[in-house]
């Protein structure tokens, strides 16, 4: 049931608001499965939009059914994914694109994750992605390295709300995923459409050190 | 696997019927001992599809006719099975013989004559057997009009078994008219419809994967169709919620009758009986909720991609530009933005640092002074004083020690007690209980106590 929030005060007030807040700035994505979170979000949409924008951010709202908070100011801290992060969210992303992971309501084994990686871009090209630094490697510690690698990378692309950890092997692909086909999305052609989301602040280009390392702020 | 995995659910559901595991199943309260009575007999499933293709043929011709086969007519129709199953088949002779041998070793398929070596016997499919072609053939599957035929006889039967509850008088008529029917009629009616929601489940899986299918043979196109599956599913299960919600609390309110007056009787087999419909009942009602809910999400997850993916990409060409991207063969590599606060700093508190001392010990001019001594021998003189103390009649050695440590300065007393026991055991005769008793020593130390006595022709 929708809530007329009349004041932000009133938003606020709200029991869910604090850690939704906290959860935003810290770079989360919030869908419906994010239930109250969520339901706050659509109801005092306009109040927080409002509100975030003192802060120098946008609340963005895609019609795929998720928000996110996109600091385009100084004011609160901007960071970017890691190349790998991003290459492990494109594979997802074309997994949820899939039919095949809508018999299962969009829950995939990592191991389609890592297929998926692997048929795009090759082993080699994968290894040397996620390992750059090392020049001579034994082939079954490097995969193994790989397969830790992305592990972690889904987990952290889990706590951004790109999806969710049901166990070891199984992840539930969640809408979010979409942002990283945003540039190819569309009817645009895609160099068009990724130059006007660098000027948006949207996505920044990798070849110009726009990507960061895990965990890295600037 | 899929196949494996549909066998194994048949083996379990036939093995249930096998003859000699069918006490132990009957009493599903006691797991242990089921499971015990499973490994004592070992019994053990493994059919290919040209087995379960003869027990399939079989049966059918089983129906259609004489429910016994004559060995000839066993290996004509495995004959046919194979022609149909696989047709480059040789040694079909040799093959049929090996198969009849293999499905009457896992009591598939039992010989009745009794005749032995002296004719041809006369064969026929077991339960077991039975039970694993009716999973394959029955298409069993809870509908609408299934579930309130089922639920109606339901509540007859129970009415009446309430009725014959209320008229039992007797421990033989509570057996007959309440027990029997309960354990066999009512849960037989629960399980049928127990196993049309196995039915439903089994749809709805294919139901999944006809989606998936569908939008893979024919993206674009696909989604009217999609659309019309989970409708029709979405409407089945919320029908049969309905008739669920409603039907079951009827009849568990039937059921608590029943059970009330068994209680009042003491009927103990007619109260276990009533509480295990109870338990299907409310398993089934259960069933109901969580499909329910699960079919709910799984129906919004499919219209949401539906709506998001599929009319918004009718040629599929975004999953060629993001494969394309993703093998680095168009495009620039882009990163995303976030938002990236750093948690907030919480500070602990900090306990003020407690400064301890270093571990001294007191400090004592190296150099003593040179003073005057008497010249007489230490031990000397502790001998006199324990002598002079024992010859007062000291008979314990703690009386010995208290007295002579006290002519000593207190830092030497502990050095002296250890002196004062030695020269005491010299000089008198000591003995111990094998328990010796501690004793204080003016509040500074404690002692293990011996009685000391005179030593006889010792010196005084």
């Amino acid at each position: 049931m929708s809530r007329g929030f009349a004041m932000l005060q009133d938003v606020i007030a709200e029991a869910e608001f604090p850690e939704l807040d906290l959860a935003l700035r810290r770079g989360r994505h919030v869908d419906r499965e994010d239930g109250a979170w969520y339901a706050l979000l659509i109801d005092a949409q306009e109040h927080l939009e409002a509100f975030y924008r003192r802060y120098g951010c946008e609340l963005i709202y895609k019609t795929d059914g998720y928000f996110y908070l996109l600091p385009v100011g100084e004011q609160l801290p901007r960071r970017h994914l890691a190349v790998t992060d991003m290459l492990v969210g494109q594979a997802m992303a074309l997994v949820y694109l899939d039919p095949a992971s809508v018999e299962r309501g969009g829950v995939v084994a990592r191991e389609q994750v890592l297929e998926q990686l692997v048929t795009a871009m090759g082993s080699d090209a994968l290894i040397r992605a996620f390992l750059p630094k090392r020049r001579r490697h034994d082939e079954r510690v490097a995969q193994k390295q790989v397969r830790a690698k992305l592990a972690e990378t889904i987990r952290r692309l889990s706590a951004l709300g790109f999806a969710e950890l049901m166990d070891q092997e199984q992840v539930r692909l969640r809408p979010a995923l979409l942002r990283f086909a945003e540039p190819v999305r569309g009817l645009a052609e895609p160099a068009e459409a990724l130059a006007r989301l660098v000027a948006q602040g949207e996505v920044a280009l990798a070849s110009e050190g726009g990507a960061e390392r895990p965990g890295r702020r600037r | 696997m899929g196949e494996l995995a549909t066998l194994c659910a048949a083996a379990s559901l036939a093995a249930r019927r096998t003859t000699d595991i069918e006490t132990a199943v009957s009493a599903p309260s006691e797991p242990s001992r089921v499971l015990a009575s499973l490994a004592q007999h070992r019994p053990s499933l493994a059919l290919d599809t040209l087995d379960l293709g003869f027990l399939v043929a079989l049966h059918l011709r089983a129906q259609g006719s004489a429910s016994t086969f004559e060995e000839a007519t066993l290996e004509d129709v495995f004959e046919q099975v194979c022609d149909a199953i696989e047709p480059t088949a040789e040694q079909r002779k040799k093959r049929a013989t090996y198969a009849i041998a293999r499905l009457r070793e896992q009591r598939l398929l039992a010989r009745v004559d009794g005749h032995g070596v002296v004719r041809s016997g006369q064969y026929a499919l077991t339960r077991l057997a039975t039970g694993i072609v009716d999973f394959f053939l029955e298409e069993d599957v809870l509908t609408r009009e299934s579930l309130t035929l089922l639920a109606a006889s339901l509540r007859t039967t129970l009415s009446e078994v309430l009725a014959a509850a209320r008229a039992a008088s007797s421990p033989e008529s509570w057996a007959s008219k309440v027990e029997a029917p309960l354990r066999i009629t009512a849960a037989e009616l629960v399980a049928g419809i127990e196993r049309r929601q196995r039915g439903l489940d089994l749809q709805q899986e294919e139901f999944q994967a006809e989606i998936r299918r569908l939008l893979e043979a024919d993206w674009f196109g696909a989604i009217s169709r999609c659309q019309g599956l989970l409708e029709s599913t979405s409407a089945t299960l919320r029908e049969l919620g309905e008739i669920l919600l409603r039907d079951t609390s009827i009849l568990l309110s039937l059921l608590h009758d029943i059970e009330e007056l068994a209680l009042a009787a003491g009927a103990e087999a007619a109260l276990a009986a009533t509480a295990r419909v109870m338990e299907q009942l409310d398993r089934i009602a259960a069933w109901g909720g969580s499909r329910q809910r699960a079919w709910s999400e799984y129906f919004q997850y499919v219209h949401r991609y539906l709506r998001d993916v599929v009319r918004l990409d009718p040629t599929r060409a975004l999953t060629q530009r993001l494969r394309d991207q993703l093998a680095g063969t168009a495009g620039k590599p882009y990163v995303l933005a976030l938002a990236g606060a750093a948690p907030i700093r919480l500070l602990r508190t900090v306990a003020p640092v407690v400064e301890r001392p270093p571990v001294t010990r007191p400090k004592a001019p190296r150099d003593r002074e040179p003073a005057e001594d008497s010249g007489e021998d230490p031990q000397a003189v502790l001998e006199e004083r324990v002598r002079a103390a024992l010859d007062r009649g000291a008979s314990e050695l703690s009386d010995v020690t208290s007295e002579v440590t006290a002519l000593v300065p207190a830092p030497e007393r502990f050095a002296m007690a250890g002196r004062v026991a030695h020269t005491a055991a010299q000089l008198g005769r000591a003995s111990a209980s094998r328990e010796r008793p501690w004793v204080k020593i003016r509040q500074e130390m404690q002692i293990e106590d011996w009685k000391l006595g005179r030593r006889s022709g010792g010196g005084s």
